[in-house]
């Protein structure tokens, strides 16, 4: 593993002509406009976050240079006088071939609101790569961008192509490894063109809705649950104007991919680039945080790995993934697990047992320290007998001896936890207040620099803290100093997904039950839906999309109370049998339906309606049946064609008399005969029934026992004639 | 049988043992189809058609140690059947014994071998084996049931890379593992404490017949002092004395070793002329020749023997199968 010095990959190839016309450039966005990072995002910017000791806008910045961009412009909004004064003092200042621009803007509230803004400053040429700082990728740019470059030459249109990768999300928590929501893609596996993009599909109703006109397009269409947004673009000049022409725009998935997606009057397209050997990942919760951060350990991201990137400061990587920087002070009885970085000065006392975790520089860490999977920034201290299980300790926290951190906990920046005091599971503790007004909409959110808790971060953070904290210390124990921020309302069950701890195993028992819950009461339904949700597709662009989507079970329902409603109308006013014929049909075909269903559902308005006229005795009953079976038999003979339907009807009337009208029950085979009677029921179903029923169990067979005799009397007639016709 | 030699032919059935479970199978299958024609004995006719099912098996690749002695099984069951027996009694019969041997043999044997193998398992071991052998794959997942804190360094090599298949199903049952090339096996032995290996047949001098690189590793543990453990079951012990593994092994496709999957780049055998290919020879060799120097043990059903026991074992086992 030698230490490759990062541009040596292979740069982009291109016509000298035309790479003197568009130096690539590329938009970073160094503003994630999120607040899912806080509390940490209101003292310090995203992208400056240190990911394995490196800031993460180092992984971006060191990643465009080595794909052959050449020109950078870095959008800095919240805090962007850090971002800035880190930039200007880092080596990214004075690479040749390599400008890095810094663009600032303190009222930018969006992307659509950046890209707004880089636009008006006219200062991107041509194709663009249209990045976040907080992305870490060892991807070639090489073959993507020529791909749409030839897509560009045919078809105008083809204005952006986003970077995916397989990634299958985990079917109990929907989410994919990296802790972002599963996502759903519809891609054409020819053209490579996305045609449906969702990352906030609901689940609970078990299903997405595709528009007809998608599939009646494109001769094939795949739709993805396994691949995963790298949230890495090229994009053409076009896209910039487009956010430009509409104002609206603010996300970039969800406005932007989504509205060019629907929109079919300009006709734009988006193609996707998918990417296997390579990584390619956006750091978007502090769960991905962590599955990237052990992903840089385990050199998936190579060469973008710390000790290639450090280049001078010597960090050794040793056996099982241990990084180690030249000068930690170590002591013999600790316990180095696999897969942990140990940043510079740092010193590790007796019997301190680490694992998975990565320390950054300056740390003192005492004797008998446990730390799992977590994260320690700069200039920490732990004093001796801590536990640390799966949290994120920023800089210049002090953990006073005995106190432990439950998994998932944040510190934020110089945050004392006081003496054996045990942080619960989730919290997310600060020296700043939390902000009382909390934007209720995400798109708004972004670490307010300007308001008041800039002033309160000043004072607090240059002085002497612990006086006017006093009175708050004992939210973290004797000696401790910080909120513990309170959590939103619903937010709480939320919290284990996007948190730094792995999902507690209790959290995927109940996911997993009431999944089964679900599914079983689907399944009832008569609608299995799969693990990754049914694709169904709209059979119809017009109103009546959504009764599609419910289940057939429900829909037979309100048919039949449909075609009940129709029957009555069509005897209390007197409506010619034709023309409720006409309606009936006119109900099946909305409701498709087949006419088997017509026949029962009409069948059983029928005897609903002779159940519910006024009767005193079974005989009247009996009349009041006949009268309506002999009014309406033209009715109901026209949806039985064949004996399949007729079969039903009796099967129907079997069933009424079982549950809703039990009067019939001593009627059924005066009832039966009766249809016969009529020519409603040929003898022929009324055998296959019995035929049927044969070998039903006893319970089922009340009813054929009771209409013995008519059945009997049915097959002599039968043979007789038989025996006339020999 | 035509399809068990076919997916011989095509590499699908690999590992000693799935061959030999796939060709007894397929015995079974033939000797419950076969009707002895008039004129003739059951024991002779079907013993020259089962040598017919032979010679083809042999024709879509060499058969291993194993199978031989799998055959040799089946025949002299075969010949040692009663004359008073009827056909169908015959098939019943045989078809019971070939159960019996792969249920004893292969199935059980195995259970005996990773529950011997367990016991050399410690907390906080770490593991080295090549290529993919499934008793040893057993015994991994078998120990890491039992709970035994371990890691598992998967070597591997070039062509067949069954390593990867080994890899697969080990992190996926959640071990902590380390893949890597035969060519770094100096490099990853130092902090190994136990190496397993698995074996295709052991002669009686010891010496242990398996997948080429085994030598190699079992040399490289020898060096740097870590015990090398053999897990084979004893039906593929053979008599036979080999000291080198020219003079009885298997040439796999030459091709194999000329390209590298996935690399388009690596072409540089690409567009030779056939007057240069006249002064190359490409050699894959699919098995080698550990020396018994470099084993510490051999795990067998038998129990853990050293390997100048070998033939004691195969002595034990020659007069067991007059016996069965």
């Amino acid at each position: 593993m030698g230490a490759q010095k990062k541009g040596a990959t292979a740069r982009v190839s291109e016509d000298p002509e035309e790479l003197a016309r568009h130096p690539l450039q590329a938009i970073l966005l160094a503003d994630s406009f999120t607040t899912k990072f806080r509390p940490i995002t209101l003292e310090r910017p995203k992208v400056l976050l240190p990911l394995v000791n490196i800031p993460m806008i180092n992984y971006t910045l060191a990643w465009l240079e080595s794909a052959g961009v050449e020109e950078v412009f870095v959008f800095c909004c919240a805090h962007s006088k850090q971002v800035i004064d880190y930039l200007e003092s880092s080596e990214w200042s004075s690479q040749p071939n390599f400008s890095v621009t810094t663009i600032e803007s303190h009222n930018s509230i969006s992307a659509g609101d950046a890209l707004r803004l880089i636009y008006e400053r006219n200062v991107i040429h041509g194709d663009f790569v249209l990045i976040s700082g907080d992305t870490v990728s060892n991807m070639s740019l090489t073959q993507a961008l020529q791909e749409h470059k030839d897509r560009r030459k045919k078809d105008a249109n083809a204005i952006m192509t986003m970077v995916v990768k397989q990634s299958k999300p985990s079917p109990i928590t929907q989410q994919s490894r990296l802790g972002t929501d599963e996502l759903f893609m519809a891609i054409n596996p020819v053209t490579k063109q996305l045609l449906y993009y969702e990352d906030k599909a609901e689940y609970s109703k078990g299903f997405i809705s595709l528009d007809k006109t998608l599939i009646a397009d494109n001769p094939s269409v795949i739709l993805h649950n396994d691949k995963q947004d790298c949230y890495i673009d090229i994009c053409s000049q076009e896209v910039l104007s487009l956010f430009t022409d509409n104002f609206d725009y603010q996300h970039l998935r969800r406005h932007f991919v989504k509205g060019l997606l629907v929109d079919d009057i300009m006709g734009y397209k988006i193609f996707t680039h998918e990417i296997h050997s390579s990584y390619a990942a956006r750091i978007d919760n502090f769960r991905s945080y962590d599955t990237i951060s052990k992903d840089i350990i385990q050199r998936w991201t190579y060469p973008f790995v710390p000790d290639v990137l450090c280049g001078s400061s010597a960090i050794k990587v040793e056996r099982q993934g241990t990084y180690r920087a030249s000068d930690v002070t170590l002591s013999r009885s600790a316990q180095l697990g696999s897969f942990i970085f140990i940043g510079q000065g740092t010193k590790i006392g007796n019997d301190t047992k680490i694992s998975h975790s990565v320390i950054g520089e300056r740390c003192t860490i005492g004797s008998n320290v446990t730390i799992e999977g977590s994260y320690i920034w700069n200039n920490v201290t732990i004093e001796d007998g801590c536990q640390l299980r799966n949290a994120i300790v920023c800089d210049g926290v002090i953990l006073k001896s005995g106190a432990v951190l439950q998994p998932g906990v944040i510190l934020s920046f110089k945050v004392v936890v006081g003496q054996q005091f045990v942080v619960p599971a989730y919290s997310k503790v600060s020296l700043l207040q939390q902000p009382t007004q909390q934007d209720s909409d995400e798109e708004l959110e972004y670490a307010d620099s300007t308001s008041g808790t800039g002033e309160l971060r000043s004072d607090k953070l240059n002085g002497d803290i612990a006086p006017d904290l006093s009175e708050i210390a004992s939210e973290l124990g004797t000696g401790g100093v910080g909120y513990i921020w309170k959590v939103f309302e619903g937010a709480y069950d939320e919290e284990w997904r996007h948190s730094v701890a792995p999902i507690p195993t209790d959290k995927l028992v109940k996911l997993m039950l009431d999944r089964d819950e679900d599914e079983e009461l689907l399944t009832q339904d008569g609608n299995i839906i799969s693990a990754s949700g049914e694709l169904k597709t709209d059979s119809d662009g017009n109103g009546s999309e959504d009764d599609d989507n419910e289940d057939s079970r429900d829909d037979y329902v309100s048919f039949e109370k449909e075609v009940e409603a129709t029957f009555l109308r069509a005897v209390h006013e007197n409506v010619k049998v034709d023309l409720a014929v006409l309606e009936v049909n006119a109900l099946r075909l909305s409701y498709n339906m087949a006419s088997v269903d017509c026949g029962g559902a009409i069948f059983y308005s029928m005897m609903k309606l002779a159940v519910e006229s006024p009767h005193n005795s079974a005989s009247e009953l009996h009349r009041n049946a006949a009268d309506i079976v002999t009014t309406w038999q033209k009715l109901l003979k026209s949806f039985l064609h064949d004996i399949d339907e007729e079969i039903e009807v009796i099967l129907k009337f079997e069933e009424m008399c079982l549950e809703s009208a039990k009067e019939f029950a001593a009627l059924f085979p005066q009832i039966l005969h009766l249809l016969y009677d009529k020519e409603i029921l040929q003898e022929d179903a009324i055998l296959r029934w019995a035929d049927e029923k044969e070998g039903a169990d006893e319970s089922d067979k009340v009813f054929l026992k009771r209409s013995e005799k008519f059945i009997q009397w049915l097959r002599e007639a039968e043979e007789e004639e038989e025996e006339e016709d020999e | 049988m035509n399809r068990v030699g076919l997916q011989y032919l095509a590499g699908d059935l690999s590992g000693g043992n799935a061959r030999c479970i796939a060709m007894l199978q397929a015995f079974q299958e033939a000797i419950r189809d076969y009707s002895t024609p008039p004129e003739k004995t059951l024991t002779r006719d079907l013993t020259s058609k089962i040598g017919g099912f032979v010679s083809f098996l042999i024709e879509c690749r060499p058969l291993s140690m194993s199978m031989g002695n799998a055959i040799r099984f089946l025949k002299s069951r075969i010949a040692r059947l009663p004359l008073t027996l009827s056909e169908s009694e015959a098939k019943t019969t045989l078809c019971s014994d070939i159960d019996r041997f792969i249920n004893e043999k292969i199935v059980l044997a195995d259970k005996v071998i990773l529950r011997h193998a367990a016991t050399k398992i410690r907390d906080g071991d770490v593991l080295l084996t090549y290529g993919s052998s499934c008793v040893v794959e057993m015994i991994l997942l078998y120990a890491h049931e039992l709970g035994k804190q371990f890691r598992v360094v998967v070597v591997d090599s070039h062509p067949m890379l069954e390593g990867q298949k080994l890899l697969r199903r080990l992190v996926v049952k959640g071990l902590s593992c380390t893949y890597t090339q035969l060519n770094a096996i100096s490099y990853v032995m130092h902090k190994v404490t136990r190496v397993f290996l698995g074996a295709s047949s052991i002669f009686s001098n010891g010496t242990v017949y398996s997948t080429v690189g085994t030598a190699s590793v079992a040399m490289v543990a020898h060096a740097f002092r870590v015990p090398v453990l053999v897990c084979c079951e004893a039906y593929k012990f053979h008599e036979r004395v080999q000291l080198d593994s020219i003079c009885f092994n298997e040439l796999g496709d030459p091709d194999a070793i000329s390209k590298v999957p996935g690399r388009v780049d690596v072409n540089y055998l690409d567009n030779l002329t056939d007057k240069q290919k006249e002064n190359l020879e490409l050699l894959n060799l699919k098995y080698d020749a550990t020396p018994s120097d470099y084993i510490s043990v051999i795990v067998t059903d038998y129990g853990m023997i050293p390997p100048t026991s070998v033939p004691v074992i195969v002595r034990g086992y020659r007069k067991e199968y007059l016996l069965i």
